[in-house]
């Protein structure tokens, strides 16, 4: 059973069709990439899928029931999480805040009971802070627990951006270009990191990525865009065979080696 | 044991203020009207307190602040002068009556940052500032039509309730209000917010829903300070609350530093006390606005951030690591792994 069917979906900015007619259908567990050169609306399905934009037409169903509509918070309650291609973090706050923000609409504290700092609401939040911490050190992160986001370095931003978004207990996750700009070595602990999320925490994850040899060893399926249209959809080697794909994206003539 | 001593050491600091401040004056080294500017400090020190949680820690930008003082201070004026009818009140009902006219204060004041908090909410940045600015004139030019309660004449007669006392009580309470509403998970939701409002959208923060409680809990603290500002005046306009009053909050929360309630603290103390301490070098009197203007602009060219910019004094932030340094960093303090170790949920 599919849990996540997405149809038809397409959304135009004045005459600009950015998505044309996107298509999706999402098993438990699966790890969808969505590649395709800059410009071929990926991040706009993203923004689709977490509500920041409404689509012009077609469905969002996830377990059956139609996310259209949605506010962009909603979408992150019912379990859709997701990380920015350019980091979107708290800056200015510490880590670990930045990992309890994305627990406020899950929190049982009451006004009042912030107001007065009962005991209840202490209790609460030194539990929130264990559980916000055990995240943190799964990812080497809880060293780094009270420095401010802004104050990490670019790798370790990107990892707590991922951090963040599990805080939601997300269904599916969206991973928007998650290892722009990184080294070889970072990109590999990024890979592990992806590909334990699903195998061990049995995350949906969809992919926004440009790196070939980050995708093609742990996507299950691959999907192409180009100009708003699929191009191409299928495993990773079917992708790298098809004449289309290599024409629009990897250039043409240009038989990718390395993956 | 060490924790509630620190807990009790603020405030025992307080008390210790007052009776010293009291026994200075019954000693004539200071005289009733330097308790007054302390009393209007306080007011203000409420005020850039209140304006720093939608300012501050919100991230929103509201230059209106004056008119919920304004509501606050005739909501509790109508409350203690109409209703109860001033001093005529029963002695021992004064200060029941003083409180209850407080509390209308901060609930009208509240109820309508509610009410064009809703609307006014979706704005960002220049436009909310422009409708926030725009209410605040409605409501001076309101209070200036109603004639049962002086309209622009204004309200006299309002018993003189408030004394030192009442204010640093106010003042204690409103810091440690805000302190517990900014570490808690409206605290948060309001931080993250300010820091990236899209990126709060996305992390489940209901963001309206949070930017209004925040505004709503400032505009309740600004309409307790208007209560506590009518009772020391006995005698409240609506001119009084006009822009000019608005901008002076702003200034003491930029001077002192947004995002800290130290900053508030300083900038509307030192800010309020200054002008009316130039006061007493004889022929620089008409001077005093002039350096009072020049403070400002070294302030802003060597503290950008405000005299706190940011910082904070250790009773005014709850150290959240020492709530879970114990039982977390202690027992893990050896192990802390480069790359995940992924295992059960």
């Amino acid at each position: 059973m599919s849990f996540l069917e997405i149809k038809n979906l397409s959304i135009e900015f004045g005459g600009l069709r950015a998505v044309d007619d996107f298509n999706l259908s999402l098993k438990q567990g699966e790890l969808i990439a969505i590649i395709g050169p800059n410009g071929a609306g990926k991040t706009t399905v993203f923004n689709m899928l977490t509500g920041l934009y409404a689509p012009t037409s077609g469905s969002i169903d996830l377990n059956g029931e139609s996310l259209l509509g949605l506010k962009p918070f909603q979408f992150a309650q019912k379990g859709i999480a997701r990380t920015f291609q350019n980091i979107r973090l708290f800056a200015d706050s510490t880590v670990i805040d930045n990992v309890k923000m994305a627990y406020t609409h899950k929190s049982r504290e009451t006004f009042f009971q912030c107001l007065f700092r009962t005991p209840e609401m202490v209790r609460q939040e030194r539990e929130l802070d264990e559980h916000a911490l055990k995240l943190l050190e799964r990812f080497g992160l809880a060293g780094q627990a009270d420095l401010l986001a802004k104050n990490l370095p670019y790798g370790a931003q990107r990892r707590l951006e991922i951090v963040r978004a599990l805080m939601l207990d997300p269904k599916i996750l969206l991973l928007d270009e998650p290892v722009a700009g990184m080294v070889t070595t970072e990109l590999d602990d990024i890979a592990t990191m992806v590909k334990k999320l699903r195998d061990e925490l049995g995350l949906t994850i969809i992919l926004i990525e440009h790196h070939m040899n980050f995708v093609m060893p742990i996507a299950d399926r691959i999907k192409v865009l180009n100009f708003g249209q699929t191009i191409a959809e299928g495993e990773a080697e079917e992708i790298q065979r098809n004449p289309d794909v290599i024409a629009a994206y990897l250039g043409g003539g240009y038989v990718y080696a390395n993956a | 044991m060490k924790a509630i001593i620190r807990k009790i050491l603020p405030l025992l600091g307080v008390v210790a203020l007052y009776f010293l401040l009291m026994y200075l004056k019954s000693i004539k080294v200071m005289n009733a009207y330097h308790i007054q500017v302390l009393m209007f400090a306080g007011v203000n020190i409420m005020m850039t307190v209140s304006l720093n949680i939608v300012n501050g820690f919100t991230g929103q930008f509201c230059i209106g602040h004056a008119g919920f003082m304004s509501l606050g201070a005739y909501g509790a004026s109508i409350v203690t002068t109409l209703i109860f009818g001033g001093y005529h009140v029963a002695e021992n009902l004064r200060i029941p009556v003083f409180l209850l006219g407080l509390l209308v204060g901060g609930i009208v004041a509240g109820f309508v940052g509610l009410l064009i908090g809703i609307p006014t909410l979706k704005l960002k940045g220049d436009y909310l500032a422009i409708v926030t600015l725009a209410f605040g004139e409605i409501v001076r030019a309101t209070l200036r039509l109603i004639e049962p309660i002086g309209a622009a004449r204004g309200m006299i007669g309002i018993p003189a309730y408030t004394n030192f006392a009442w204010v640093l009580f106010f003042v204690v309470v409103t810091l440690i209000l805000a302190r517990n509403f900014i570490y808690s998970r409206y605290g948060r939701a309001c931080l993250a917010i300010r820091d990236n409002e899209i990126a709060a959208d996305s992390m489940g923060v209901n963001t309206s829903k949070y930017k209004i409680i925040s505004f709503v809990f400032a505009a309740f603290i600004a309409g307790i300070a208007g209560g506590l500002y009518a009772h020391i005046m006995s005698f409240v306009q609506p001119d009084t609350f006009s822009f000019v009053k608005s901008s002076d909050y702003l200034v003491y929360l930029y001077a002192g530093g947004t995002g800290s309630l130290t900053g508030s603290i300083l900038g509307a103390l030192v800010l309020t006390v200054l002008p009316e301490a130039l006061r007493a070098f004889g022929n620089l009197t008409n001077w005093r606005i002039v350096i009072y203007a020049v403070i400002l602009v070294v302030i802003m060219l060597y503290r950008p951030l405000g005299i706190c910019g940011g910082k904070e004094l250790p009773f005014l932030k709850i150290n959240r690591k020492s709530l879970y340094e114990k039982n977390f960093f202690g027992r893990n303090k050896d192990r802390k792994p480069e790359m995940p170790e992924l295992s059960e949920r």
